[in-house]
């Protein structure tokens, strides 16, 4: 039963982020100045990258490092990442595209019923953290994926990890923790 | 030591004698140690006749310095980090923990929570208040005080997520289970606060049967139980005659008036508000409700379907509007050399333009209606086709998209061709080093697949759109440009005039090293060396007493050692002494006896300098070293708070031994030296 619930529920990934390097020095008065859908901020020393296509945010310093964020998919990611690096080269510079790595993935799942926290929480002592003052969410770490999960009590799951199947992994695995705590 | 060999004889039967601390060799006798350590307890005589056992007791955290040599003050001076850490630690706590009203139970324990944090290292890189606030909630919540964070945070200032982050991270890392917070611990607090009077029992109880029933109607997951309470409160009250309004409510228990009556009303949505306050006391219904954002979500689940159900019926509607839409489309597509001239000429039908222009005459009405909508659809058109790829968009509406490359190609030439040029060759180098390379994304080359370069190029200004935006971003952060500006000019200011001292970060203070040495002047001088001189040492007198003792011995002797150590002394003290001098004035009585207590010390350093300082060149020793050599202290401080004048003319004659000495500000010194 668990194994077709499994199937039957969607996970839906909302966010991933993932970071690369172009090897060179990167201008970024220059950027700032040439590009459309630029914005520069000299206090911190970055410049914010918009592109619609994938729809992603980027970050770019100086020293060439780039993170990219706002992407629904790991292909999309990267191929954002692509499309940046190659409007990089138009404005000039002898960008190299290497070191591309997802790091974060940000999904979100809907569990049919609701879960009880406090009871979660006293069932699942060193992993599962409950704070209601501060947060109304049951924080669930998972160290051997390294990912944490958010369970909220209208059944709403938002799981973070390092990469796509980290994600799918904690989600089969945290299923039958909540679903023993049902209503 | 067991199986050790005996050096003389060889064997290995050797005894030890516990008591007396020997091991000696059976077989030859020879004494292998002497003076072991012994752990024997010893015993002695006290007057009386009774006997007691030797010894101390030492404290499990210190090292055990007794500090109270010096009468109590710098009880950190000579101790170790850690035991000073602790300290600190426990002293923090009782403070926070008398504000809080917590016993003397909970304040121990929360120390011993502080130590095995200490242990940990979870102190390094947060502030002590932040820990040991954390340690405090973490007794709160093991003891189950009715005490909230947003108490802690309140006391310390400090943002509640702040001291919640540190707060679960100690409880994770020392593995402690802090049980989850109920509300009705705190309804009795929140009472004695609203007062009630004689009626707090029956509100408190009566108020706890409400949070039973909320929790049973799943209200409380979630929410801070603070927000819970004030709503049980509140009912309670109004259930027993009491005028509680909201605002009160809110300002005992510490949360927002929204918050508040959000709760009342997800309360009044439950069927137990529907009975009255007799059949609430006797009566509990049996179901139970769902959680409120639940039933929020279901609504909004419900106005998707909704939706949707429109949409459909929408989407039939639309068939229609399409239908229509395609017609005046390709009126559109005859009219449109007339509706935008300056690209007709670009177009490449001309037999299009004859016969729009043919059409033109009959349907002007028409055409200038069309034209409207079509302009209308043509942007939306224009920008999902931008959204698209190209290759999707040829197949939509060729002869529209047809008339825009070249218009984009001539917007954009003026672009950055020379880039282009340039990139060029570096593109070809790419793509031809990629085609050798088949491991592309290892080597970090650009795979080119679907990048779309029109559009790429679409996103690079041109010159005059780049300098409006040049000029739109110094505008917007003109006011960081000025901070940066003015900050170059100051430290070009301080370079000209030579001050300029360049802010590196802060290097981690070296632990000093205990100062050895031989003689207490020696201790004296190097303390003074590494602390920062304080205005109320009466130097002068410290150099007076150092060299003292020494007197005689050094009229007859050639010490420039010592006078040059005098010198150190006196140029150290320079800035010192003026401070001194100024602070003898205005605290004369207050120096009075803390110079009293320094003859003793002073005597010491005299009689030790003798052994000190070794014959060395040819200086002989000054005038000053007999003046230096001085009577009772306290007799130079009164004369040094009282007369003031006597100091200046004093300073006239000595001023060549001052100069000699190095140190021209020494007014009140001289003076002290002189008159004795």
């Amino acid at each position: 039963m668990d194994a077709d619930s499994d199937v039957a529920l969607d996970i839906l990934i909302t966010n991933v982020v993932c970071v690369f390097r172009t090897r060179c020095h990167l201008n970024l008065r220059k950027i700032a100045l040439e590009g459309a859908n630029v914005i520069y901020k000299r206090d911190v020393g970055k410049v914010l990258m918009k592109l619609r296509k994938p729809r992603i945010t980027a970050t770019i310093w100086s020293s060439g490092k780039i993170i990219c964020t706002g992407a629904t998919s790991e292909e999309e990611a990267k191929f954002g990442a692509r499309r940046l690096a190659r409007s990089l080269q138009k404005l000039g510079f002898q960008v190299i595209f290497t070191d591309f790595k997802v790091v974060n993935v940000l999904a979100v799942c809907n569990m049919p019923f609701e879960i009880r926290l406090p009871e979660f929480t006293k069932n699942n002592r060193p992993h599962a953290s409950y704070e209601p003052e501060l947060h109304p969410a049951v924080c669930y770490r998972i160290k051997s994926l390294r990912a944490t999960l958010q369970i909220f009590s209208t059944g709403s799951i938002t799981v973070t990890g390092p990469n796509v199947k980290a994600v799918a992994t904690a989600v089969e695995q945290i299923y039958p923790f909540v679903f023993e705590i049902t209503t | 030591m067991t199986g050790r060999v005996c050096r003389g004889c060889g064997g290995t039967d050797i005894e030890l004698d516990a008591a007396r601390g020997d091991a000696v060799c059976t077989a030859c006798g020879s004494v292998l140690e002497d003076n072991i350590i012994v752990s024997e307890v010893q015993f002695v005589e006290s007057s009386g006749g009774g006997s007691s056992a030797v010894g101390q007791f030492v404290s499990l955290d210190g090292a055990g310095k007794t500090p109270t040599l010096g009468g109590g003050f710098h009880v950190n001076l000579g101790k170790e980090s850690r035991a000073q850490t602790l300290q600190n630690g426990r002293r923090h706590i009782h403070h926070l923990g008398n504000q809080l009203q917590l016993n003397q139970h909970c304040l121990d324990t929360a120390f011993n929570f502080f130590k095995m944090a200490v242990s940990r290292h979870l102190t390094r890189g947060r502030k002590t208040a932040h820990v040991i606030a954390a340690c405090l909630y973490l007794v709160c919540r093991t003891e189950g005080t009715p005490h909230m964070l947003l108490d802690l945070s309140d006391l310390l200032q400090v943002n509640v997520y702040v001291l919640g982050k540190t707060f679960l991270l100690l409880a994770r890392e020392l593995c402690i289970n802090a049980p989850a917070i109920d509300p009705c611990l705190y309804i009795p607090r929140f009472a004695h606060l609203l007062e009630f009077g004689e009626k707090n029992h029956e509100v408190s109880m009566t108020a706890l049967r409400l949070l039973q029933r909320m929790k049973r109607d799943w209200m409380h997951t979630g929410r801070r139980p603070s927000g819970l309470c004030g709503a049980a409160l509140l009912v309670a009250a109004r259930m027993h005659d009491f005028r509680r309004t909201v605002k009160e409510v809110i300002s005992v228990v510490k949360v927002c008036e929204s918050t508040l009556r959000k709760r009342l009303t997800e309360f009044e949505d439950t069927p137990t508000s529907q009975l009255t306050i007799d059949e609430f006391m006797k009566i509990d219904l049996e179901e139970e409700c769902d959680p409120p954002s639940y039933t929020a979500g279901q609504r909004k689940l419900r106005m998707k379907q909704l939706e949707q159900v429109l949409s459909k019926k929408l989407e039939e509607v639309e068939g229609e509007i399409s239908s229509y839409q395609d017609a005046i489309e390709i009126e559109l597509e005859n009219s449109r050399p007339k509706a935008k001239g300056g690209l007709a000429s670009l177009a490449k039908d001309g037999s299009a333009e004859d016969t729009a222009s043919s059409l033109c005459g009959e349907e002007d009405t028409e055409d200038e209606e069309l034209e409207a909508a079509a302009s209308h659809l043509n942007k939306d058109l224009y920008r999902e086709l931008l959204a698209a790829t190209p290759g999707s968009s040829e197949a939509a509406g060729s002869p529209q998209w047809s008339g825009r490359p070249p218009a984009l190609e001539s917007l954009l030439d003026p672009l950055p061709t020379a880039a282009s040029l340039g990139i060029s060759d570096s593109i070809r180098e790419c793509i031809s080093s990629q085609s050798s390379d088949p491991n592309a994304s290892g080597d970090g080359e650009l795979d080119l697949s679907g990048i779309d370069d029109l559009e790429i190029d679409r996103y690079i200004l041109n010159e005059s759109e780049a300098r409006v935006k040049a000029e739109l971003w110094m505008r917007e952060n003109a006011e960081y440009l000025r901070e940066q500006r003015e900050k170059e000019a100051r430290i070009a200011k301080e370079k000209e005039l030579g001050i300029y001292k360049e802010h590196k970060p802060k290097k981690s203070c070296k632990r000093r090293e205990p100062i050895q040495a031989s003689t207490a002047r020696e201790a004296i001088e190097k303390m003074l060396e590494q602390k920062k001189i304080s205005s109320k040492i009466n130097y002068s007198v410290l150099r007076g007493l150092s060299s003292a003792g020494g007197g005689s011995p050094l009229r007859e002797d050639a010490r420039p050692e010592h006078s040059g150590s005098a010198r150190k002394l006196s140029r150290r003290r320079t800035p010192a002494s003026t401070s001194a001098a100024d602070a003898v004035t205005s605290m004369g009585k207050r120096l009075r006896p803390l110079v009293s207590t320094q003859p003793a010390k002073k005597a010491a350093t005299g009689e030790g300098l003798l052994p000190s300082s070794p014959a060395l060149g040819a200086e002989p020793a000054r005038p000053q070293a007999v003046l230096v050599e001085s009577g009772p202290v306290s007799y130079h401080a009164d004369e040094e708070a009282e007369e003031e004048e006597p100091d200046e003319e004093d300073g006239e004659l000595c001023v060549s031994a001052l100069q000699m000495m190095g140190g021209n500000d020494y007014g009140c010194d001289v003076d002290e030296d002189d008159g004795y």
